[in-house]
């Protein structure tokens, strides 16, 4: 067996889990404004992938669904600071 | 593929500074708008009164109604015309659901550690 150098450990990172699969969610409704709003920005804006560890398929159920939202003014589009 | 019938979900926002009585004719309106292409009603929801997230035409507050009924695809396109041109609605949304739910409850997500 191969044996890890300490250079690849040091940049080796716990990889984040889905919070949708995690929990066992199948469908993400717009009218969900609680749970929407955790991962927009202080601006309105939607967080990337990077940050909140979803996968790929709930963050584009996701878009949808903040975009929904939005075009309901559930969601703002622009947030002024 | 056209006279299929679908079940609905209709997210409408009224104008908030409509009385009690003219928003219960707007609402029996839209139902009517609905029945009349030969769609069927399910069930109301009525969300109240809510801040809007930004102004739409110089209104800053809406009451929000929510629909599920069934109906024909090609009535849909029919019933976006009729709202369009109705002035006591701001916006509305209409999406296809499997689904009648019992009431509007959504459960948290657990937080990560």
């Amino acid at each position: 067996m191969l044996k890890k150098s300490p250079v690849e450990n040091l940049f080796s990172r716990k990889k984040k889990q889905c919070p949708f699969i995690a929990a066992g969610i199948r469908h993400i409704d717009y009218k969900d404004i609680e749970l929407l709003s955790r991962f927009i920005t202080e601006r309105g804006k939607i967080l990337p992938r990077r940050i909140t560890g979803i996968s790929f398929d709930f963050q584009r159920k996701l878009c949808l669904a903040i975009k929904r939202a939005r075009h309901m003014a559930l969601l703002p589009f622009v947030l002024e600071e | 593929m056209d006279n299929k019938t679908n079940l609905y979900e209709g997210m409408y926002i009224l104008s908030a500074s409509l009385s009690d009585d003219a928003r219960q004719k707007a609402l029996d309106k839209i139902i009517a708008g609905i029945t009349k292409r030969g769609g069927e009603l399910c069930k109301v929801f009525d969300l109240g009164r809510k801040k809007l997230a930004y102004e739409i035409n110089r209104k800053r507050d809406g009451h929000y109604v929510l629909l599920y009924f069934t109906t024909v695809t090609s009535a849909i396109a029919d019933m976006w015309k009729e709202y369009h041109l109705n002035e006591d609605l701001i916006r509305f949304l209409t999406l296809r659901t499997e689904t009648v739910p019992e009431k509007i409850e959504f459960k948290p997500l657990p937080e990560q550690s």
